[in-house]
């Protein structure tokens, strides 16, 4: 599947620097036809500099960017056939929706009815019937948002790059708007490049996503992949909420491994196909994965620990527990296992092995 | 809610203002009325003042009967016309220059579209003769090139007087273009752009009808001030340039009518506040037609 065959957008060793300011590190990378990609990372990790790039708004100091197989480096902005959607929407004041959404087709000189046609088609898929001759001041977030969108597919481009689009909208909306675009996505069959640095909408939205950090890929994957397996502590903290346990100690034990943390406490862990044991400074478990042990049970990893702090969020409670001198784990537990459970209880924890993942930084 | 919302700000302000606020502002507008509209008045009084000491429009008769009168009036619109045109025209580039670029090149050409303002009128004109005059830089450097035999009229007319208010004026045009042009959002540009403008239709469509409000105010702004400019029309002008400052400054000092004299800059007066009143209107109705605020 993502061969650079089928690609839509390839880089390759892609490098930016303003003098010695390295911002993008030579960031290979490899989105096929009709994927929903996201770029994720915090501000300043490169991750609009290298959309900026791709738009043609700025050009790489080394390396190449294709698009659709040709090297676009030296290609203006407005030869290289993309759409584009800004957080700001930058929707033109002076013109209708509808001449907002026409003004792509009009710059291509194509003909007026099938500009019509095409203005048509992408209000519909937008949900904007209707709105044609407002005035995008008269517009709500939203409704700017969606005129944007239908702007950016109307031309019909095939790649359309979002640069965090949903960021200035209120959370509901944003939420139902993260469904929708991911519907508008299939339904148009449309490479999506979306940049955010929220990593919620990467999870809910993405086929795949591209994890940066200081200007290269930290890691890429499948959501799932990056949440369950995450590469490094970097990604593990930065994708959903993690514990980052420090290893003082590694030792094999039947085909597992023995991880002792700092304060001693022992945690047997699967395997690490990637990591040499030698390698292995922290392990990363999801709160979610921390369970409670109920009396009579018996299993690995079992931590005891005294509760520090709670807090409940109403389907389920997040726990602080101290396991062993100021190594603390937190748990996120459904509520109703948390019977005669307070601050400063005594309890029992437990890990599946399988939960824990050995990382090397 | 959203309806009630001026109303209460209004009330809000009105209570911050006590009658002590205003204590501050009886200086400035006494002296404005004492310095300022007072002589204004008198001045407005005395082109209505008759040979015979009795009021009437005599004086307005003889101006509007007047040949050369009349011919001052048009030289004087004609230039300022010409001279808002060229300011606006040339401001322009700068403007948009000064509010897009990033380079340490912004700040010196800053420095060099403002520079001009902080030498006085009449040492730039002076400057500009020195380039212009029969024997000037422009004519000796076409003539020893063979370009032309003869040297050419510069000065002592339109051009010489067009050409030393532009220079003049050029930063009060750059100035108003700036604002306007930095208000409008870059992404829109990048947007057009990607949308697959090209940069000259990028100008067409989105830069240049977002800014016209700014091209009015440096078209009103460059043409009441050259309209009643006196030093560089009467430097570059020449004598035989004669426009309604330079008329009105030969009437009190040279022919001592001060009537005549109040007469033309009753005109000047009421044609400055005429064009000010009709573009801040024009201007309003393109702000509106645009959707901007």
């Amino acid at each position: 599947m993502s061969s650079a065959d089928t690609a839509d957008i390839q880089l390759v060793d892609v490098t930016k620097s303003y003098g010695s300011n390295l911002v993008v590190d030579k960031v290979n990378l490899i989105v096929p036809k009709g994927e929903f990609v996201s770029i994720l990372g915090p501000s300043g990790c490169g991750k609009t500099t290298t959309l900026n790039m791709v738009a043609g708004f700025h050009e790489p100091t080394s390396g190449e960017i294709r698009i659709r197989g040709t090297n676009q480096v030296g290609v203006p902005p407005e030869k290289r056939n993309i759409g584009l959607v800004f957080q700001n929407y930058a929707l033109f004041p002076h013109m209708t929706v509808a001449e907002n959404v026409a003004f792509g087709l009009k710059m291509k000189r194509k003909s007026r009815a099938e500009t019509e046609v095409a203005v048509k088609n992408a209000l519909r898929s937008v949900h904007l019937e209707g709105y044609e001759s407002r005035y995008p001041k008269e517009l709500s977030g939203g409704q700017q948002q969606r005129t944007a969108l239908a702007r950016a597919i109307a031309p019909q481009p095939s790649v359309l790059l979002l640069d965090e689009p949903l960021s200035n909208l209120d959370l509901k909306l944003r939420e139902a708007m993260r469904v929708e675009l991911k519907e508008i996505q299939e339904a148009l069959g449309m490479t999506f490049v979306y940049v955010t640095h929220d990593q919620e909408e990467a999870m809910a939205m993405s086929d795949r996503v591209v994890v940066m950090s200081g200007g290269v890929v930290a890691q890429e994957g499948r959501p799932v992949d990056i949440y369950q397996n995450p590469v490094s502590a970097f990604v593990a903290d930065f994708i959903g909420k993690s514990n980052l346990l420090p290893v003082t100690k590694v030792d094999e034990e039947k085909g597992k491994l023995r991880l002792t943390l700092k304060g001693g406490t022992v945690l047997i862990a699967d395997p690490s196909a990637s990591l040499a044991p030698g390698k292995i400074e922290l392990c990363c478990v999801r709160p979610e994965n921390v369970q409670l042990v109920q009396p009579g049970e018996t299993a690995e990893n079992v931590l005891p620990g005294r509760v520090d702090k709670m807090v409940n969020l109403g389907a389920h409670v997040d726990l602080w527990v101290d396991v062993s001198r100021g190594c603390t784990v937190k748990a996120q537990i459904p509520v109703r296992r948390l019977q005669n459970v307070d601050v400063g209880s005594e309890i029992k924890l437990r890990i599946d092995p399988a939960a824990v993942q050995p990382l090397a930084h | 809610m959203n309806v009630s919302e001026p109303i209460s700000a209004a009330r809000q302000r009105r209570s911050f203002l006590s009658p002590g606020a205003y204590v501050p502002l009886i200086p400035p507008v006494s002296a404005l009325l004492l310095f300022f509209a007072l002589p204004m008045g008198m001045m407005i009084g005395l082109s209505f003042e008759t040979t015979l000491g009795g009021f009437g429009l005599s004086n307005y008769q003889d101006f509007f009967t007047d040949d050369l009168a009349l011919d001052g009036l048009r030289r004087t619109l004609v230039m300022s016309g010409l001279v808002a045109i060229s300011v606006t025209v040339m401001a322009y580039p700068i403007a948009y220059f000064l509010a897009r670029s990033t380079t340490r090149w912004r700040v010196i050409v800053f420095a060099l579209a403002i520079a001009p303002e902080l030498a006085g009128v009449v040492l730039r004109t002076y400057g500009w003769l020195v380039i212009l005059e029969k024997n000037g830089f422009i004519n000796d450097t076409l003539i020893s090139l063979g370009l032309i035999e003869e040297p050419l009229p510069l000065i002592g007319n339109m051009f010489g007087a067009v050409v030393g208010l532009t220079h003049v004026l050029l930063p009060f045009g750059i100035l108003s273009l700036l604002t306007s042009i930095q208000g409008i959002d870059q992404n829109l540009e990048k947007s057009a752009q990607i949308l697959g403008a090209s940069r000259l239709s990028v100008l067409r469509h989105i830069v240049f009808p977002l800014s016209l409000p700014g091209i009015m105010s440096s078209f009103l702004i460059a043409f009441t001030l050259s309209a009643s400019a006196y030093a560089t029309p009467a430097l570059l002008g020449g004598i035989k340039f004669k426009v309604l400052a330079t008329m009105i400054y030969r009437e009190v000092l040279v022919l001592v009518n001060w009537p005549a004299a109040a007469v033309m800059a009753t005109v000047l007066l009421v044609i400055v506040i005429g064009i000010a009143f009709f573009s801040t209107r024009a201007e309003n109705r393109i702000v509106n037609r645009l959707h901007v605020r």
